[in-house]
């Protein structure tokens, strides 16, 4: 037989339900309630206790809080949301992708692309654009990973910075119209739109794409090849360089072009040498 | 290191000041610093600086700290018991943003500043969990971040509606100064909205505070709102200060014998709107309550 070990009371844990009750009334409800809660980390009796004693009231006090947080989306996933409807965006703030991210010190941001792959019928690539490009914005504001220049085992990775992307046929093109069709004021727009679009992005075929976020904030979209898309989906996670030659050749490099071609990317930093993982116990 | 007490000797008096945050003049006829400060010279012996990082300082700021005029350094933007909050960009910011400012200290709302990381959209302001086991985690931030700035760090009382936990939000600031060995801001008005909020006397739970840890107050107007008939106050540092407000501070001015600055927020309001405030302010300080001169 095995005994719980009791778990003490984690002001951080009660603080994190704590917002979550101030972003979803509903889910404010089912703390007051003696319901099983979708949460990351299930709450002791002891700190539900502390929560259901809040009046709900206090909760409303901030009319504006999640009109704000659906905002902060809608300038980063303008199309999506368009694709989605307001009030699916909306219902993020009641997903549990949307408590992982306040439990685990996440980004909204990137909680909500995770969202979006929960709907991907509706969204399809546009979504992968949107969530790359919110993922490569972000990583043009932390310094980049190096290693030291004379570690023998560093690996090469994939510069968060740049977003290598497989698509649908024709999704950035598609995607750029709709971006036109948003307008000059698109949160504007979002906000009038009274039902989602029933036009839907591309689905077939295949088109290779690269983004990258640069420092100060803007982005650079465009189409790039197979081979360096994959290649760099590849780096997506250190590697060895031996293992990226390997994809290389498989990607249809002969000879010493691979070694050549790893050499041009880092020497455009697309990919860097970064230091090797610990190994995994 | 010497215990704080000993180490309050060295932080100087600022006297009565102003508050600023980024952006806070872009409101129209809000209050311009410089020109109080030429105008009513008492009222505006030093600028605390609201900075959030990711916006940095704003032209008042920046005009302000390179006069040399003495400033204080307010964080909107970490949660000190989250040690994963301290990574070194956000280190290397707050330190270049020191570099430019002097602050005789730094200061902030002890709360939560932003959910999930700090991102886009994610910035908040929430009190802190009012029990014994939150008391640790908060001391232990402000010791690293005094630590990695070499400045003193005075934890603020923030506002809500939504307090939770048992112990009296004065218990535990008492505790978390106690902890920390560190000095208190406590903003009056944020104080006067808690012992609403919980049904009690403006000076509730006054006995509980070490008021010799007490370096800085804040005095701002508020504005009495209600939803779904429950009342509660807007801290909007407007020009009306509740009654609360001024009990409160008289009955912290008279405790703090260590005072060294009072704080007027009032950043969005016209110079012409703020004076009485800024008047019936040093009315109830003690007539040498004046930024040192050096």
């Amino acid at each position: 037989m095995t005994t719980a070990i009791p778990r003490q009371l984690d002001p951080q844990r009660v603080q994190r339900a704590l917002v979550c009750m101030h972003f979803d009334p509903a889910f404010a409800a089912a703390i007051r309630g003696d319901g099983r809660l979708d949460l990351p980390e299930p709450l002791t009796a002891a700190e539900r206790d502390l929560l259901r004693a809040v009046d709900p009231r206090a909760l409303k006090t901030d009319a504006m809080r999640r009109a704000r947080a659906v905002q902060a989306l809608l300038e980063e996933y303008p199309v999506s949301a368009a694709l989605l409807g307001m009030p699916v965006v909306d219902a993020f703030f009641s997903s549990l992708r949307f408590r992982e991210a306040v439990f685990t010190r996440g980004s909204m941001a990137l909680a909500f692309a995770s969202y979006l792959e929960d709907h991907s019928a509706l969204v399809g690539g546009v979504a992968t654009i949107e969530a790359a490009a919110a993922a490569v914005r972000r990583a043009a504001l932390r310094p980049l990973p190096a290693a030291d220049v004379a570690d023998p085992r560093a690996h090469l990775q994939c510069n968060p910075r740049f977003a290598p992307r497989i698509v649908p046929g024709g999704t950035l093109a598609w995607y750029e119209r709709a971006l036109i069709q948003n307008g000059a004021d698109p949160l504007r727009t979002l906000a009038e739109l009274r039902r989602p679009w029933r036009k839907r992005p591309p689905r077939g075929g295949q088109q290779f794409l690269l983004i990258e976020g640069k420092v100060g904030g803007s982005l650079a979209l465009g189409g790039a090849s197979e081979g360096l898309v994959r290649l760099l989906l590849a780096a997506s996670r250190p590697r060895p360089r031996a293992e990226l030659v390997v994809v290389a050749h498989e990607l249809g490099a002969e000879g010493d072009e691979a070694d050549e071609l790893l050499d041009e990317l880092a020497g455009e930093d697309l990919l860097l040498r970064v230091s090797a993982p610990p190994p995994a116990a | 290191m010497p215990d704080f007490l000993d180490r309050a000797r060295a932080l100087p008096r600022l006297g009565l000041g102003i508050s600023t945050e980024y952006g806070a003049r872009r409101q129209d006829g809000a209050l311009d610093p410089a020109a109080l400060r030429a105008a009513h010279p008492t009222y505006a012996g030093f600028l605390e600086v609201g900075v959030e990082l990711a916006k940095g300082l704003d032209d008042d700021a920046q005009a302000w700290a390179a006069r040399g005029w003495p400033t204080t350094y307010h964080f909107l933007d970490v949660n000190l018991d989250e040690p994963e909050d301290f990574d070194p960009a956000w280190l290397a910011g707050m330190r270049a943003t020191i570099d430019v400012l002097d602050p005789a200290w730094l200061c902030g709302d002890a709360g939560l500043w932003h959910f999930g990381a700090r991102d886009r959209g994610q910035m908040l302001l929430l009190p802190p969990i009012l029990v014994r086991e939150a008391v640790a985690p908060m001391a232990a931030g402000i010791a690293a971040l005094r630590e990695a700035t070499g400045r003193e760090v005075l934890p603020e009382n923030p506002p809500g509606a939504a307090f939770v936990g048992d112990l009296h939000l004065l218990e535990y600031f008492a505790a978390v100064a106690e902890a920390a060995d560190t000095g208190l801001l406590i903003d009056c008005a944020h104080l006067a909205i808690y012992q609403r909020c919980r049904g009690l006397d403006p000076l509730a739970a006054f006995d509980a505070l070490p008021w010799e840890r007490v370096i800085e107050l804040h005095v701002a107007g508020g504005s009495e709102a209600e939803v779904d008939g429950l009342g509660w106050v807007d801290d909007d540092h407007g020009p009306e200060v509740l009654a609360d407000t001024w009990a409160i501070t008289e009955a912290a001015i008279e405790r703090a014998k260590n005072l060294r600055a009072v704080v007027v927020e009032c950043e969005r309001n016209p110079i012409p709107a703020v004076v009485p405030l800024f008047a019936a302010t040093r009315e109830r300080l003690p007539a040498d309550f004046t930024a040192a001169t050096s």
